[in-house]
């Protein structure tokens, strides 16, 4: 089921993501993604909303996004199609079960939800090559009840839908754009703070 | 921790140095004094005074200092070869020092060579067993093994010498929390509550970690944990007033059906909701409708 879906994700969704990931870099980051599936089977993931950068596991915070945050896409037609998550240190490679847990409950609403795990080493390739696959790792639940990393023979199973889209990214991190990104962890405490990213891409 | 007055003093040194507008020293001592992270400006600005003969000799002894902390802001840029030079200098002023000593240890474990590094400060620490801070490097040192289990042990340990340090009691809860170890983690935070029952911080965290393992009872303390939270902040913490609504919710769930006497009375749900509401409309009006409806989903399940 999962497994061979295709995600597709939009540039500013997936800038937003890493440069979250920068903007904390030593301490692990979440966020939601949101999108729709099209008719070609597709998962298209057009937006995406910075969640937290300071103990993840708790459950509070996390409800109250997931409230708001669906609750504004509910009304462009937009749901919670898929989780991002960065994890502490720079070569884990897991999937934390902090992840999972999170990754399980999108996939109660929706069941071909992309999880996706920054991966370090492509990130940090990045400025070298010209590789327009994103620097992140899929995961997504095949049939079976646990998540997959879908391989890198497949790796076009993700794409970005704007193939300038690491080229425009390595701009933003150059030009230190990652500051600027607005967590809901930001806007619990400082609500005049808006998680939803507006002028970042002004 | 560091208050808001704090922060705001030192970005405004911050950028004031950024821009050329001298107080480098004087941003580097006040990062020092309130154990902050800035790597990257403090080895730049450091290097600067470092390099330059006049601005370093007119430190005087606080030449060493300085030595020190861009050595380890060094390593934590990855610039170790700024950090070997940093520490070289302070070998040939303090020769033997057991300062000194922590930092070439920390090189080692920065070069991820674990096993000298282990070795390093094991010996340094059969000199000093009180040596908090090489304590502490050991529990860095596996979290950064990924190691957490160990990370974990090491802590404890350490706990079991310095039960008073604070900052160890949220480190070993927020590892128990990344673990979703509520129960471990929950105990870390009735040890800081009674050490410094006055921060909301540790009320507000203990709260959110008893709502997280759920249940009745949990949802009952939560709510009072976070109702203490607002009279520490007078009111201002967002986190716990929509704690409150969520404890409420979620209690109206778990005693659905049950007679009035164990019902919850709405009047905190409605008082929090207030506040919230009050505070959405002048400092993020644009979100008030978002607040409106998540209140109301609330209030209904």
């Amino acid at each position: 089921m999962g497994g061979e879906s295709r995600y597709e994700i939009h540039q500013n969704a997936y800038i937003k993501l890493v440069l979250h990931a920068l903007n904390h870099r030593t301490s692990a980051v979440n966020a939601v993604l949101l999108g729709r599936s099209a008719a070609t089977g597709t998962v298209e993931i057009v937006e995406s909303v910075p969640l937290f950068h300071s103990q993840i596991g708790l459950l509070p915070p996390l409800e109250i996004a997931l409230i708001m945050i669906e609750e504004y896409y509910s009304d462009r037609d937009l749901s919670i199609v898929g989780y991002f998550h960065a994890n502490e240190r720079y070569d884990d490679f897991e999937l934390s079960t902090v992840a999972r847990n999170i990754g399980d409950h999108i996939t109660r609403y929706f069941p071909q939800a992309a999880l996706l795990l920054l991966d370090n080493k492509k990130l940090e390739a990045l400025p070298k090559g010209k590789n327009p696959s994103p620097v992140v790792q899929l995961y997504a639940k095949d049939t079976s009840t646990s998540w997959k990393l879908v391989g890198s023979d497949r790796s076009n199973q993700l794409s970005v839908k704007e193939p300038s889209a690491n080229i425009v990214l390595l701009d933003y991190i150059s030009s230190e754009k990652w500051k600027d990104i607005v967590d809901f962890d930001d806007h619990l405490d400082d609500i005049s703070k808006d998680w939803l990213n507006l002028d970042v891409f002004k | 921790m560091v208050s808001k007055t704090e922060e705001e003093e030192v970005n405004r040194l911050e950028s004031q140095v950024d821009n050329g507008g001298g107080g480098a020293w004087e941003y580097l001592s006040l990062v020092r004094k309130l154990k902050l992270r800035r790597s990257d400006k403090v080895l730049k600005h450091g290097c600067s005074i470092l390099n330059d003969s006049k601005k370093r000799s007119a430190l005087g002894s606080e030449e060493w200092t300085l030595y020190e902390q861009v050595a380890i802001a060094a390593m934590d840029c990855q610039r170790l070869d700024l950090a070997k030079d940093c520490i070289k200098v302070l070998q040939k002023k303090f020769p033997g020092s057991k300062r000194v000593g922590r930092l070439e240890a920390m090189l080692l474990e920065a070069k991820e060579l674990w096993a000298e590094a282990e070795k390093a400060y094991s010996s340094l620490l059969e000199e000093n067993q009180f040596d908090q801070v090489i304590h502490k490097r050991r529990v860095a040192m596996a979290k950064a093994q990924g190691n957490i289990s160990g990370a974990i042990e090491w802590l404890n340990k350490y706990l079991e010498i310095f039960m008073a340090d604070h900052d160890a009691w949220r480190e070993l809860g927020e590892i128990y929390i990344s673990l979703q170890m509520y129960k471990q983690a929950s105990y870390c935070y009735e040890e800081l509550i009674l050490a410094q029952p006055t921060i909301p911080l540790y009320h507000l965290t203990y709260a959110d970690v008893l709502y997280t393992l759920g249940g009745l009872e949990n949802l009952h303390a939560a709510k009072k944990y976070y109702a203490a939270t607002i009279d520490l902040t007078g009111g201002k913490n967002m986190r716990a007033l929509f704690g409150i609504c969520l404890c409420v919710s979620g209690i109206g769930q778990l005693t659905k059906g049950r007679n009035k006497e164990d019902k919850e009375s709405p009047e905190l749900q409605t008082l929090s909701a207030l506040v919230l509401e009050k505070g959405y409309k002048q400092q993020s009006p644009t979100k008030l409708p978002l607040l409106t409806s998540a209140l109301k989903s609330l209030k209904l399940s």
